[in-house]
């Protein structure tokens, strides 16, 4: 078992360390900050003083170099652009992310497994018929879209909730329906395809024959036993609902690393974008991590490599 | 939030503000971007600014005088205070100068005021400031440098300068939730007198459908960056209007006279015939744009009237591409996303039909702005611009794209480097016009760009605020005010 963590652990390193590097690298081939940051009429000589005093005009590896040695202090480093330290820049959004993509993960979870269930449960009925439409609009309908959709109905028309903002907790339900729509989509299919297959097996049947109530199986018993894809895809829509909210929080002016990262990008702010990437990459790892970990605790049939058999 | 019939019987004193994006940092000597300046606009004052009109005139400083053409000596006023109570002194403006120009500071606008090699205290309410050589345009450039408190600027350093900034505006920093909003109070010590809304509030909203919905359901009062499509769509609101308003902004096509099929006299000629300027004003900005025939608004210092341009002509120019043997020569057309790609793809269309193959180059814009700054090899045979020096000035536009071995310019006539170079040598306004009325000549002859329109800001607002924007973008919160 420790073995395997160990082995983890350094793939985890490994993966997050290949990511910087590539992003590191990517975003400093295609151009740096200071043709952004000088009025236009700038002569080659300004532009050029006011790229050595940012230290852009070092070679790659030299600031690759610096920047890991920055990093193996502790320290995230100065964004050129707002003269701040990264970890103050970045920091200030993680609370607004995280609040959005919980609410978010909680309308998908919420939504998406008893839809599941009942068009699993009910295949073929007229609930099957009502639900799967919702399915479909939130697979297909872009956030960009239902966005403004959702914007124009309830908050210009309706009055209802907040047109923008983070002010309090009625701001977050619009992003959070228009963010976890796919992802309520996702757990849907993927609980009603689980559900299918658990049901038609031999010892569904049998509980049944003992005279098990229809809700006690199915929660009880098939929920537990095809937990194990829901909780892969769980792991991953929680990620993607963490790194994947850039439209999202651009539409809805949510104050959040999407669009951070969206205003760095652009601003070719290369540190903040550096930080916003170790903490998505970091969360990705840690995340498939504690799904990995759960397998054994839902289904004791799956053994870690390593562990006592 | 919603407003009681009380409420609506009396006049409103809060003002909410969307902006496209958050702003860059609140130090006024650190970012310029349209958003930050939007911001800090309101809690500094300059040593000098624009009236409405456009003219310069007295702010911190009350008046000036040229000692000789490169000293100019300020009176500064003694009836200023920061916001912490303490007054406003001649060190302050020579320390605000000082702060800009170190290269050390490492400000952007460095290059709008390193003709400054000197600032010293001249008397109790006096500023010296000596430049290198005679700079015509310095004053114009002073109309953006901020006056910063030097005592607290040096007690609390620039990192929480940076986030609480402080200063002798009509308005405090009050806080900033950054990403959300930035919020200014009311400072009614202030020497020009109290300002008649208390509160103003700056929200991030990058969305332009989200700003409206803002607009509309009363979220916002007023925001920027509208587009002419939805200008027009905004058009038949009776709660809200639009505020547009010319810039000193200039939409232009830069052609390559040193590479590529441009460096034939004949096609640069046939591309400035071949261009329909009314069709774009109309159909691609609705008429929120004017048309130019230089590379040069009206709002610019050294717009000539008069200079003789090239008409909409497709047939001329289709003459011109033939005799010049360059029908289906192929013309790069180098752009980015941060250029508007309706334009692009119209040009396109025109350049084709008069026989010239235009093949677009899109990349991302700092990859675009290396590639056009670079040698003329790399530069692409054409691309659109939308330039503005902030400085309102001819000096600012034609300089910096046309002079010889300048970045931006893909072109070299000792003529022309000879016109502007005069032109920067005097301060004696009357003869600056007359250099600029030959180098605008010089250009309509060797047509190393074609000027097509002024760009026109779009504000919208609440009927109720009573405002009028500036060729200038400075959104000065002290100048509206709420009506019934």
């Amino acid at each position: 078992m420790s073995r395997y963590l160990l082995g983890r652990a350094a793939q985890s390193v490994l993966a997050v360390f290949g990511v910087m590097t590539i992003v590191f690298v990517i975003m400093r081939l295609s151009g740096d900050p200071t043709l952004l940051l000088v009025p236009e009429g700038a002569t080659r000589e300004q532009i050029d003083a006011l790229r050595a005093q940012l230290g852009f005009d070092r070679p790659i590896a030299v600031q690759y170099a610096d920047y890991l040695w920055t990093l193996g202090r502790l320290d995230l480093g100065q964004s050129v652009v707002q003269r701040l330290p990264v970890w103050r820049i970045v920091g200030e959004r993680i609370p607004y992310t995280a609040w959005l993509a919980s609410t978010a993960l909680a309308f998908s979870v919420g939504i998406g497994i008893p839809v599941g269930v009942a068009t699993a449960v009910w295949r073929g009925t007229l609930v099957e018929r009502a639900l799967m439409p919702l399915v479909l609009v939130g697979q297909s309908m872009p956030t960009f879209w239902s966005g403004i959709l959702l914007i124009m109905l309830f908050g210009v028309g309706l009055g209802w909730l907040p047109t923008s903002g983070a002010d309090d907790w009625r701001a977050v339900i619009m992003p959070a329906v228009a963010l976890g729509g796919l992802s309520m989509a996702t757990f849907a299919r993927i609980t009603r395809t689980a559900v299918m297959e658990e049901l038609g097996k031999d010892y569904v049947r049998a509980i049944r024959a003992k005279g098990v109530a229809q809700p006690v199986v199915v929660i009880r018993h098939v929920l537990r036993n095809g937990a194990v894809p829901i909780v892969t895809i769980a792991a991953l829509e929680i990620a993607n609902l963490l790194a994947g909210a850039v439209i999202v929080e651009t539409v809805f002016a949510w104050p959040g690393m999407g669009q951070l990262a969206v205003q760095s990008i652009q601003a070719r702010d290369f540190l903040v974008v550096q930080a916003i990437v170790l903490l998505v990459s970091v969360s990705y790892v840690l995340l498939n991590f504690a799904a990995d970990m759960l397998y054994g605790v839902i289904d004791p049939r799956i053994r870690l490599r390593g562990g006592p058999r | 939030m919603s407003l009681g019939a009380a409420a609506l019987a009396q006049v409103k004193d809060t003002l909410s503000v969307d902006l496209p994006g958050q702003p860059a940092t609140l130090d006024p000597h650190i970012q310029w971007d349209t958003d930050s300046y939007h911001v800090y606009r309101n809690i500094f004052d300059n040593l000098i600014t624009r009236d409405p009109s456009g003219k310069i005139v007295p702010q911190v400083a009350s008046a000036w005088t040229y000692r000789t053409p490169t000293e100019i000596e300020f009176t500064i006023r003694t009836d200023i205070k920061f916001h912490d109570g303490s007054a406003l002194t001649p060190e302050d403006v020579v320390f605000s100068v000082k702060r800009i120009t170190d290269p050390a500071f490492k400000s952007p606008q460095l290059t709008q005021f390193n003709s400054i090699i000197d600032a010293r205290v001249a008397g109790p309410d006096k500023v010296l400031l000596v430049t290198e050589k005679p700079y015509p345009v310095l004053l114009a450039q002073l109309v953006k440098l901020s006056i910063v408190p030097k005592a607290h600027v040096e007690k609390v350093g620039a990192e929480k300068f940076n986030l609480e900034p402080m200063g002798s505006g009509p308005y405090k920093f009050a806080g900033w939730q950054r990403g959300v909003r930035v919020t200014l109070e009311a400072n009614d010590a202030y020497w020009r007198g109290k300002p008649a809304i208390r509160t103003v509030t700056f929200q991030n909203v990058a969305d332009e459908a989200t700003r409206i919905a803002n607009l509309k359901s009363g979220r916002a009062d007023i925001t920027r960056a509208i587009s002419p499509d939805q200008a027009q769509a905004l058009k038949s609101e009776a709660r809200l209007k639009l505020l547009p308003v010319p810039t000193e902004r200039v939409g232009f096509l830069f052609i390559n006279a040193q590479w590529g099929p441009g460096t034939d006299l004949r096609v640069r000629r046939a591309i400035a015939h071949a261009i329909d300027r009314k069709l774009i004003v109309d159909a691609l900005y609705g008429g929120f744009a004017t048309p130019v025939d230089v590379v040069l608004t009206p709002a610019n210092f050294g717009y000539v009237s008069g200079i003789p341009s090239y008409p909409f002509d497709p047939v001329r120019a289709r003459a011109l591409v033939k005799e010049a043997g360059a029908e289906g020569a192929e013309v790069v057309f180098g752009t980015s996303p941060a250029y508007d790609q309706r334009l692009v793809q119209a040009l396109q269309q025109m350049l084709q039909e008069v026989g010239l193959k235009v093949t677009i180059r899109m990349t991302d814009h700092p990859t675009f702005l290396r590639r056009r700054q670079g040698n003329p090899d790399e530069a692409g045979s054409i691309s659109t611009g939308l330039w503005s020096c902030g400085c309102q000035d001819a000096d600012g536009v034609i300089n910096p794209l046309f002079r010889t071995g300048s970045t931006w310019a893909k072109y070299s006539n000792p003529k022309f480097d000879a016109a502007i170079d005069a032109a920067r040598a005097t301060i004696d306004d009357a003869e600056r016009l007359k250099h600029y009325a030959d180098a605008l000549r010089i250009l309509y002859e060797d047509v190393p760009g074609v000027g097509m329109f002024q760009y026109h800001a779009i504000y919208a607002s609440r009927r109720e605020v009573q405002w009028q924007p500036t060729a200038g973008e400075s959104f000065a919160v002290f100048d509206m005010k709420w009506q019934n």
